[in-house]
């Protein structure tokens, strides 16, 4: 095992803050010495605060890594507070915005977690991890109230280890949303939120936190790489998209 | 790579085969018959709607596609988009 990681949490928001709480803690007793970059442009509001967990007003990333640093010594907290964008962004330049492109952000061997609230900017994130030979990246999200679903992509030595996630969903090649952080600040205030819990915020969260246990800390490789869940259904169903075997047989 | 299917078959059941969208995951009698078939077989039941892709491990397909026994055939069910 490592001795140290370098986690990317792309996102400080209604998931994102509470995967914060668990991988803070996750990285000062088992991997101590390691990084947490916590990014995100948007400002935390009192409208949020039914769904995130923040003590104060300001930056998101900023306000989060200051309220962990006291707390976890042995973890270097680091807040960029920018918007993520792709390398080819050519739209609103915006100085209250400022942007970081994916691949100035993420580098060989990190581990990324795109808890943002809309497919283009994780498929920036996915396109460029794709071109990095070890990478992760665990993404979720949820919709209609009590319905999540998250999605581990990895790669090592070059080789694809899952599925890239536009393989099975074609929301990443299209996405039907934007970017936030390719807007101008008028056009992300008239984003609407959409039907969101806290109990399903915390659930991506908790099979994100699982998944990490399982193949970074573990080092396991589970063939649950896409996991849906229906909290008021009480159900979860775990896909394999290991490219080793996408076709497995029916048990009856 | 999309897999189809020239001409639409007999809706004759012989054999199982593996269902799933989202959530729900059902081993059901339904080879021999099309990905169209299916899809109306289990959309009331799982609201799987009329446009959502259907998938063979990576590869789409048609709606006229015929499932064969042992298949896992997964309707696609978009992803958690809000954070």
């Amino acid at each position: 095992m490592e001795a140290t990681k370098r986690f990317v949490l792309v996102g400080a928001g209604g998931i994102g803050t509470w995967l914060a709480a668990g991988v803070v803690r996750l990285l000062e007793w088992k991997f101590p010495g390691s990084g947490l970059i916590i990014v995100d442009g948007d400002n935390y509001e009192p409208k949020n605060k039914e769904r995130q967990d923040f003590s104060k007003i300001g930056n998101k990333a900023a306000v989060k890594a200051l309220e962990l640093t006291p707390h976890f010594p042995k973890t270097t907290i680091i807040p960029i507070a920018k918007w993520v964008v792709s390398d080819d962004f050519s739209g609103v330049i915006d100085e209250d915005s400022p942007k970081i492109t994916a691949t100035q952000l993420i580098r060989e061997n990190d581990i990324v977690l795109a808890v943002v609230d809309n497919f283009a900017a994780r498929k920036i994130l996915f396109d460029a991890a794709s071109k990095l030979n070890n990478i992760d990246v665990f993404t979720g999200g949820n919709d209609d109230a009590l319905f999540g679903s998250v999605y581990h992509y990895q790669k090592r030595n070059g080789i694809e280890v899952t599925s890239h996630p536009a393989e099975f969903h074609p929301e990443y090649h299209n996405p039907p949303d934007k970017n936030p952080g390719e807007l101008s600040c008028q056009q992300r205030s008239e984003i609407e939120g959409g039907t969101q819990l806290l109990a399903t915020n915390m659930a991506v969260a908790a099979f994100i936190l699982g998944r990490i246990q399982k193949t970074i800390v573990d080092e396991q490789s589970p063939e649950e790489t896409e996991i849906f869940f229906d909290l008021g259904l009480g159900k979860a169903e775990p896909y394999n998209r290991l490219n080793s075997s996408i076709q497995i047989e029916v048990t009856v | 790579m999309e897999q189809n299917s020239s001409a639409s078959q007999p809706n004759r059941a012989n054999g199982m085969a593996g269902i799933r969208y989202g959530v729900y995951n059902q081993p059901s009698n339904v080879a021999g018959k099309t990905v169209k078939e299916v899809r109306d077989q289990f959309s009331k039941l799982w609201g799987i709607p009329n446009d959502a892709i259907a998938y063979c491990g990576k590869d789409k397909l048609d709606e006229n596609a015929v499932i064969q026994p042992g298949q896992n055939i997964e309707f696609h069910r978009r992803a958690g988009e809000k954070g």
